[in-house]
């Protein structure tokens, strides 16, 4: 009976759950803002749009356990879309272009890797000067229209059906690269490193992790992550301009902080990033059925986001007090016993 | 091990949760369409919150009054093609009968555009086009031609068609601006401009501060100049207030585009007694009317067909099924008052 207590207090503080209640909560105000909400339509396709965002909150999750920042993974997406696109236009097939972007992608998020981990720059300052420098590299390399005449078969990894055209791929997409970084992270050395490394790096060197490499991988994987996204950006939207992404990154950063992950490092899951995406997907959806104005809905979702913090701060409080009164139960108990006490000084 | 089993637990719990739902909303898994009671049109601008696409939005519902139709007017808060995507998929769902766009990246919102169209919704764009074949007819600002030899015209009338003139733009990279400078030019061929003299291009970013800047350059640079054409709608503000501090008002005469609100206080002194831009109402005015004519089925975008779109009188279809929305309007002292936008 403890023992089953003791889980479900633990549910109960689990920032997961806290979402989980979010989740519900949030269907329940959209089901009274609008009675298109709770339609099974509605419901498998209210993240589709936003997708690509999720793919690189994903990305950056590990990025931030590991305790560093990378801000130009929407810099990333545009380079990797813009040479997808100029590839397949000069007659490669689209698979192959596509391939080629995700290289590069991973290519320019190791190459923030290498400047952090191996020359020492902070992760801020390296990423903020590599989101202006690739957004420029994306306009130099296309400053157009950019390319859209890409085939069915391709954009259906954005945009396409299955099961009966109810299911759309690119959710799929995304629970699957849901579940291979859930995997890495929570169940891989390499994950295991990325924690040790974000709650503290000094100490993760000393204990024998190879911080400087698994730094330089965690970009990369990130960077990979970004040209995922960008597929999936280029099948739903069809299109592969320089400014391809402009402006999401503010959305990817909310998914990763709402999803529980701590952003000085070192604490965070996948799950709680993909619930965050199906929150915040979910109360954009009602509140665009609703014909909520943009404006509205930014308001909310920084409300919901500093009071995400907030209630994380509390959290952790609570945690941490609950931690104290057991070191100190234990102290008594210590104390209830000095015989054994003085056994350990000897 | 105790938090990774939590997590799969609550993993568990929230797998089921969805499929609950999903298995209690499959009895309405149709959307519901309400639209049975009435038309609706969905007006997307660019983005929301400036003054331009508010009169837009405005236009349109005015429109919609007369047409018997309801008109939402909304849209993302900044430039983005990627944030226009979710307003018409959800204006499908709606039910909606129409959507009218200004499209931030012609091509990214076209497959949305194209599965709208599929669902039977009619689209028309409007200021800035979609690909051809996600729209039936593009209403288009005045044309090039028109609104570029236009202010030569205007600036050459104030300066008895003689002097030295400068051409204060936004950005080196804005398409627009590009194609009404290039226009400018080959006008400044013809005789009748034969003795202007376009000495320099000055581009202020559509900044503030950069275009006060740039045009007190254009005053130190060039002390005989006679004219400054500024094409944006934040330069010729900004350069009209540089004008007025240096008290040169009397002496170069200025000219562009912008709204008459934002000009008021300085034509009415003198600076910049001639300017033009269309008018942003009747812009989305005539979009609702286009957008019902295509419902109506009397506009398919083949060129030559024409409506009659209220108070604005006959507008026609031309080539590529762009409808181009009249000449632009010229705002002078005398008649600025009459424009409250």
């Amino acid at each position: 009976m403890k023992a089953v207590g003791r889980v479900l207090a633990g549910l109960v503080f689990r920032w997961e759950a806290v979402l989980v209640l979010l989740i519900f909560a949030a269907a329940f105000w959209s089901t009274t803002l609008s009675d298109l909400f709770l339609t099974r339509a509605n419901l498998l396709d209210l993240t589709t749009p936003y997708i690509f965002i999720g793919l690189m909150a994903l990305g950056l999750t590990l990025v931030v356990v590991a305790g560093e920042i990378d801000i130009s993974i929407a810099s990333i997406l545009a380079v990797s879309v813009v040479v997808l696109g100029q590839v397949f236009e000069a007659g490669a097939n689209v698979w192959v272009a596509a391939a080629v972007g995700l290289l590069v992608a991973t290519g320019l998020g190791l190459v923030n890797g290498l400047l952090v981990g191996v020359v020492g720059l902070p992760s801020l300052a390296v990423t903020l000067g590599t989101l202006a420098a690739y957004r420029g590299l994306a306009f130099l390399i296309n400053s157009g229209e950019g390319v859209a005449s890409f085939p069915v078969g391709f954009t259906n990894i954005g945009s396409g059906y299955v099961w009966g055209q109810q299911v759309p791929i690119a959710l799929l997409v995304f629970l699957g690269a849901a579940v291979a970084l859930g995997f890495l992270l929570h169940a891989t050395r390499f994950g295991r490193y990325l924690y040790a490394i974000g709650s503290n790096r000094e100490a993760a060197r000393f204990s024998g992790v190879p911080v400087t490499l698994v730094r330089v991988a965690v970009f990369g994987v990130s960077g990979l992550m970004a040209g995922i996204a960008g597929l999936v950006y280029v099948g739903f939207f069809g299109s592969t301009r320089a400014d391809a992404a402009d402006g999401s990154l503010l959305d990817v950063v909310t998914a990763v902080v709402l999803g529980g992950v701590d952003i000085f490092g070192g604490a965070g899951t996948i799950l709680g990033v993909v619930l965050s995406v199906v929150l915040v997907s979910e109360l954009r959806n009602g509140m665009q059925l609703d014909n909520l104005g943009g404006d509205t809905q930014n308001i909310v979702i920084g409300v919901l986001l500093l009071a995400a913090i907030l209630a994380g701060n509390a959290l952790r409080a609570l945690q941490t007090s609950g931690l104290r009164a057991r070191i100190a139960r234990a102290r008594h108990k210590e104390v209830m016993r000095p015989s054994s006490r003085t056994e350990g000084i000897t | 091990m105790r938090s990774r089993k939590l997590t799969v637990v609550i993993g568990v719990v929230v797998l089921a949760a969805v499929a609950a739902v999903l298995v209690a909303s499959v009895g309405s898994a149709a959307p519901q369409r309400r639209s049975a009671e009435s038309t609706k049109f969905f007006l997307i601008p660019k983005f929301i919150g400036i003054p331009v696409f508010t009169l837009n939005g405005v236009g349109a519902k005015a429109a919609g009054k007369q047409l018997g139709i309801s008109v939402t007017y909304n849209g993302p808060t900044e430039a983005s093609a990627a944030k226009q995507v979710p307003f018409i998929d959800t204006a499908v769902r709606q039910g909606y009968n129409g959507i009218i766009i200004s499209a931030n990246d012609p091509n990214a919102v076209a497959p949305a555009l194209r599965r709208a169209k599929a669902r039977g919704l009619k689209v028309v764009s409007y200021d800035a086009d979609v690909a051809k074949d996600a729209r039936t007819v593009y209403v288009s600002p005045p044309d090039t031609q028109s609104i570029g030899s236009g202010q030569v015209e205007w600036v050459g009338s104030q300066i008895g068609y003689k002097g030295e003139i400068a051409i204060l733009s936004a950005t080196t990279t804005a398409a627009n601006q590009n194609a009404w400078i290039a226009v400018m030019k080959s006008t400044l061929k013809k005789a009748k401009y034969k003795n202007m003299k376009l000495v320099k291009i000055a581009y202020g970013n559509d900044n503030d501060t950069k275009s006060a800047v740039e045009t007190q350059a254009l005053l130190q640079a060039y002390p005989n100049l006679k004219g400054i054409i500024a094409p944006t709608s934040v330069g010729l503000p900004a350069a009209a207030r540089v004008l007025q501090q240096a008290g040169k008002c009397k002496t170069i005469a200025l000219t562009g585009l912008a709204t008459p609100n934002s000009m008021r206080a300085y034509t009415k002194k003198g600076c910049g007694k001639k300017f033009g831009l269309w008018n942003e109402v009747d812009f989305g005015y005539l979009a609702v009317y286009v957008a019902k004519a295509v419902m109506d089925g009397k506009l398919t975008g083949a060129a030559g067909q024409s409506i009659t779109a209220g108070r604005l009188g006959k507008r026609t279809v031309g080539k590529d099924g762009v409808m181009p929305m009249g000449p632009p309007l010229v705002f002078t002292p005398q008649n600025i008052d009459k424009y409250r936008f």
